[in-house]
């Protein structure tokens, strides 16, 4: 067993006007994930720490939290690969609402704006037949877990909120790319604006973080290729 | 008493301005961009050159001298170094937008395309 320090920012709304660090000791040896050792704080030596967490095996996409200033998931990340005290806060650019906890809100605002759906003016009932070379177009971008840790990497939602960010522009590619899919013209508007695709300016951070290795950076910079041949196409349309 | 409604108290955190000096990652992302920085003063030159080309021939002796300063030397040497900084990753991001063949086989091919011109423009040029 071994001794990690932990400094963990807290936020209580009903006493506290911003933040505050918390220092806590607790014992670990090299399974124990932050996830863990936050769980085990919470039951044995804090009762009041506020966190998120499900599934602990990295498919809920619930226990994102800033690790040394990197978003990760909690249960991804283990203690043993630190050195020195690790600071734990909740996702960045995100509202804190209790601790660890924020408001995923506008990140859930964004997911619904792009339609992440199959949209198909087809009636038939039958089912849709796709090739497994149709299926490998849109694979990668479908594993997406919404976790947001690609938003918390992201300076420019930081710095502008309405800009759809990572993972919306990437269901996005998802569903266009989609052999099933004919919702590509109308997912299009939301893409062409300055807080769709274009928003973006590549700093790639979202790809660096991404538990699932989506490469949403990737995909956001495809929708601009997407995006440009939009625009020319629509030039030559009265 | 409050109800659940008005217990909430979000605290919205703000990006200060030196953001991009807090991670490795922003700030490799912010030199990538800072290139531009000295290419401006060597198309600066550039339009110098054009101007004094077709003014006068003593204007183009004194744009000669003018590039044969230390110091104008040194800031196009690190124009160069910045324009192959971007390059390098540029063409690494360049597979990732448009998958059109393995990766490293498109990062080669932008080298060998940006050679060939390089050595066609020196053959053009006269430089044997
Ligand atoms: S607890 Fe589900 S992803 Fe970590």
């Amino acid at each position: 067993m071994t001794e990690y320090q932990l400094r963990i920012q807290r936020y209580d709304p009903e006493q506290d006007d911003t933040p505050r660090l918390q220092r806590y000791t607790v014992s670990g040896d090299h399974t124990t994930s932050v996830l863990d050792a936050l769980l085990s704080l919470q039951q044995q030596q804090d009762p009041t720490l506020a966190l998120r967490w499900s599934c602990r095996m990295a498919i809920c996409g619930s226990c994102g939290v800033m690790v040394n200033g990197i978003p990760k998931l909690g249960c991804k990340t283990f203690l043993r690969d630190y050195n020195g005290v690790i600071d734990i806060a909740p996702l960045a650019h995100f509202a804190v609402e209790k601790d660890l906890i924020v408001d995923m809100t506008p990140f859930l605002a964004h997911l619904s704006a792009i339609q992440p759906y199959l949209i198909n003016d087809k009636d038939d009932k039958a089912p849709h037949k796709q090739t497994p070379a149709q299926l490998a177009k849109y694979q990668q971008f479908s594993n997406c877990i919404n976790c947001g840790l690609c938003y918390a990497a992201c300076p420019q939602f930081g710095l502008n909120p309405e800009f759809l960010g990572p993972a919306a522009i990437t269901l996005a590619q998802r569903y266009n790319l989609d052999s099933r899919d004919n919702g590509k013209a109308s997912r299009m508007s939301q893409l062409n604006g300055n807080n769709g695709a274009w928003g973006c300016t590549f700093v790639g951070s979202c790809s660096e973080v991404c538990p699932k290795q989506l490469d949403p950076a990737a995909a956001v910079n495809q929708a601009k290729v997407e995006s440009a041949k939009d625009f020319i196409i629509n030039l030559f349309k009265i | 008493m409050s109800t659940p409604d008005n217990a909430r108290k979000p605290y919205h955190s703000r990006m200060t301005r030196d953001w991009w000096l807090q991670q490795r990652y922003y700030r490799l992302y912010m030199l990538r961009e800072a290139t531009v920085l000295p290419l401006l003063f060597f198309l600066g030159c550039l339009l110098y050159g054009l101007y004094s080309l077709q003014h006068s021939e003593m204007q183009w002796l004194s744009f000669a001298q003018f590039m044969q300063q230390g110091w104008v030397i040194a800031l196009n040497a690190l124009a160069l170094l910045a324009s192959l900084y971007h390059a390098k990753t540029f063409f690494a991001l360049f597979p990732r937008v448009m998958p059109l063949a393995p990766p490293l086989l498109m990062v080669a091919g932008q080298w060998l395309a940006s050679l060939a011109v390089i050595i066609t423009l020196l053959w053009l040029a006269g430089v044997s």
